[in-house]
């Protein structure tokens, strides 16, 4: 249920946006993570947590820490993980 | 579905956090009020809030709000602490407290604490949290090691702790929070002789307790025990974010601390709770009384009676520890008493309870009229009813009160009761054991008032002695408490914390003088407290104390009846006051010029300031013996 509503950008910002308050655009999805306002680095540990509660797997920890921006998270837990950058 | 973050949220998204702050307490507690959610979830939604108000500048609520009461809090710690900041200050705006987060350098934790001149030093913060997980013990092993490599490494750190304990007793300020060190299955499996792997845990829990220890030494020192608290949460830590990113604890374990940490701030600074109200039905008892009768309720060894067997056992147990008991109950008051006299399966008895309010009227009705009845504020009460609405007509009516949710699931009682640590103390002095005992003799003098005309004619009757000296040793840390517990007769509302009194009591520049009350109905113990110090015009009262047990009964003006007299005697040209308004103090305000004490300027700052010439000292109130011994050099009736 919460994999599919995270399946497209669209819902995965929708549900980052709840998990960590943050006023994310759907332009600042592509945008690094250091020109996001109220950036902390804490929410990429948070983020881990969160989609794998979400999702119910396990998240390629090293590869979302090393993400430089939503696209990339996004791309690197859903099903076909591939597209990244 | 929780609304309360929705709401934060909506603050938040508004930009209206700051000036909507005086909000958010409620909003938490409304957050909280979650029984029947896994405790971890609402944590997690704690995080979540504590997320968006960290984000908050406090100078900005600030300037909305300028009351709002400040704390400076420090994070330092040996791996990653940035996870901590979230729950912590989220736990601090659940009591109302706004944080200004200092952050140590990273992995500089020693120099943090150790260094007179360290930033965090420099902050004065009021509470320091320093995280330590077991890496502080693995990096200094070699590789390969052995259970005598980690005995010494452990050891080393045990020497610089100890080292760090006593700067921060030195030139420190507030108090130090340490953690037990966890200790990892990834550890102690590397370790295949099954002999040396339990020595190893040996000798790490050796490490634990000796750090625990600590805390008899160093005053200011606090060490939280994770082990209780990982039993609670689960893993104390995540595999990939402890190699990753240096995080030594998991996100659950990093929330329980935060929250015993703030536990240990407001033991400090006052805001330990004093009464425990506790409803009746389907709290201490299984059942409704009203419906199901005396013999339909259950609270004994059946199945549905068990677990509130253990919510009477624990109330009784905190009751010994000092916590006052009341009830608030929506029933017949003849049924209720009947229940606490003859009912075979109850734990606790009318005699173990200050206040039992059975009746229909509203329960902040019944909430006032138990903090009336023992002459304190509202705000020293907690409340546990496992009915929501009643739990809300509370929280709306009365916000300074604290509410405890208890569920539909009654084996979780005793722990909802536990969860906030709303009664932890620094020290359970030999005041806190008599406390329930000194209210029942209080209920005695009201009789004795209803009975006798005049209250001059009462207070003649109840032949009370005060007895005046400075305290022994082991009246201080009852000195301590007094000051964090009293708030009505606090002249300058100012809390003494343990460390600082020792340090008062050793200065020879310094006078502190213990003021203890009986009558025939009982001893009232250490009730009073004189803080002075003496200059060349004279002796300065910096503040005084006297527990609201005590008032109403002249034992104030006899005191300082006492030190005004002594002070001529000894031939000084004057005594100094000062009087500071808080938000609880405001009918002690014309207690030094009722003496002759006349306002004196320039008026310094928010304080009020006083002089009284010493050439007119009014008598001691008739109805008093005072025993004044100010130099301390008479021996104990």
């Amino acid at each position: 249920m919460s994999r599919d509503r995270m399946a497209d950008l669209a819902g995965f910002l929708d549900a980052v946006r709840d998990e960590l308050g943050l006023d994310l655009t759907d332009e600042q999805a592509a945008a690094d993570f250091d020109l996001l306002p109220d950036w902390d680095s804490v929410h990429l540990l948070r983020m881990v947590m969160f989609l794998e509660r979400e999702t119910g797997r396990s998240v390629p920890v090293s590869s979302v820490l090393q993400a430089r921006s939503m696209r990339e998270v996004h791309a690197l837990v859903s099903a076909d993980g591939t597209d990244a950058r | 579905m929780t609304g309360a973050l929705q709401e934060l949220r909506a603050l938040h998204g508004a930009g209206r956090l700051a000036a909507g702050y005086p909000e958010v307490a409620p909003l938490l507690a409304r957050l909280t009020d979650a029984p029947d959610r896994p405790g971890t979830q609402t944590a997690d939604d704690l995080t979540r809030c504590g997320s968006l108000l960290a984000r908050l500048r406090p100078d900005d609520v600030l300037a909305h709000h300028p009351h709002t009461p400040v704390v400076t809090v420090a994070v330092t710690g040996h791996s990653a602490t940035a996870q901590l900041t979230d729950p912590l200050v989220a736990e601090l705006a659940r009591h109302g407290l706004l944080a200004r987060l200092v952050t140590g350098d990273h992995g500089a934790y020693l120099r943090d604490l150790t260094d007179a001149d360290s930033e965090l030093h420099r902050c004065h913060p009021e509470l320091t949290v320093c995280v330590l997980g077991s890496e502080a013990v693995l990096e200094q092993l070699p590789l390969p090691w052995t259970v005598a490599d980690v005995e010494q490494a452990s050891q080393r750190l045990m020497g610089r702790l100890e080292s760090a304990a006593a700067a921060h007793g030195t030139h420190g300020s507030g108090v130090l929070v340490l953690t037990t060190l966890p200790l990892p299955r990834r550890l102690t499996h590397q370790i295949v002789d099954q002999h040396q792997r339990a020595l190893l845990g040996a000798v790490w829990r050796e490490f634990n307790a000796r750090l625990l220890r600590l805390t008899a030494a160093h005053a200011a020192l606090a060490v939280v025990d994770l082990d209780p608290l990982i039993a609670d949460t689960g893993p104390a830590d995540d595999a990939r974010l402890a190699l990753y990113t240096r995080s030594a604890f998991s996100p659950a374990l990093f929330a329980a601390l935060a929250r015993e940490a703030v536990h240990v701030l407001r033991a400090r600074r006052g805001m330990t709770k004093k009464c425990l109200v506790l409803d009746l039905d389907n709290t201490l008892w299984h059942g409704v009384l009203g419906e199901d009768g005396p013999d339909g309720i259950e609270c004994g060894s059946t199945l549905r009676g068990e677990p509130y067997a253990a919510v009477q056992r624990l109330a009784k147990q905190l009751a010994a520890q000092g916590v006052l008991l009341a009830v608030s109950s929506k029933n017949d008051p003849g049924p209720v008493q009947d229940v606490l006299r003859d009912h075979p399966d109850m734990t606790l008895r009318a005699g173990d309870f200050v206040s039992v309010q059975a009746h229909w009227e509203p329960k902040d009705t019944a909430l006032r009229a138990i903090a009336d009845g023992l002459g304190i504020a509202v705000d020293a009460l907690v409340f546990a009813d496992d009915t929501a609405a009643e739990r809300a007509l509370v929280r709306r009516r009365l916000p300074g009160a604290t509410v405890v949710p208890l569920g539909a699931e009654p084996a979780w009682h005793a722990a909802r009761l536990l969860a906030d640590g709303w009664f932890d103390t620094p020290h359970v002095t030999d005041d806190d054991r008599a406390r329930t005992g000194r209210y029942q003799e209080a209920a005695a003098r009201v009789q004795l008032r209803e009975s006798i005309g005049s209250y001059e004619d009462y207070l003649r009757e109840l032949e009370v002695v005060v007895r005046i000296s400075p305290p022994g040793r082991h009246e201080l840390h009852r000195m301590s408490q007094l000051s964090l517990r009293t708030n009505q007769f606090n002249l300058t509302g100012e809390r003494v914390p343990p460390e600082r009194i020792s340090e008062l009591s050793a200065d020879p520049g310094r006078r502190l003088l213990a003021v203890r009350v009986r009558d025939r109905y009982g001893d009232s113990g250490l009730v009073g407290a004189v803080f002075a110090h003496h200059g060349p015009d004279g002796l300065h009262i910096d503040n005084m104390l006297l527990s609201c047990r005590a008032l109403a009964r002249g034992v104030e003006h006899g005191c300082m009846t006492a030190v005004l007299s002594h002070a001529r005697a000894r031939g000084l040209p004057a005594v100094h006051a000062r009087y500071r308004a808080t938000r609880a103090n405001g009918r002690s305000r014309g207690f030094y010029p009722s003496l002759g004490f006349v306002p004196h300027t320039p008026a310094d700052g928010e304080d009020l300031l006083f002089r009284h010439d010493l050439a007119d000292i009014p008598a001691v109130p008739g109805h008093l013996t005072v025993e004044a011994d100010f130099e301390g050099d008479t021996d104990e009736p």
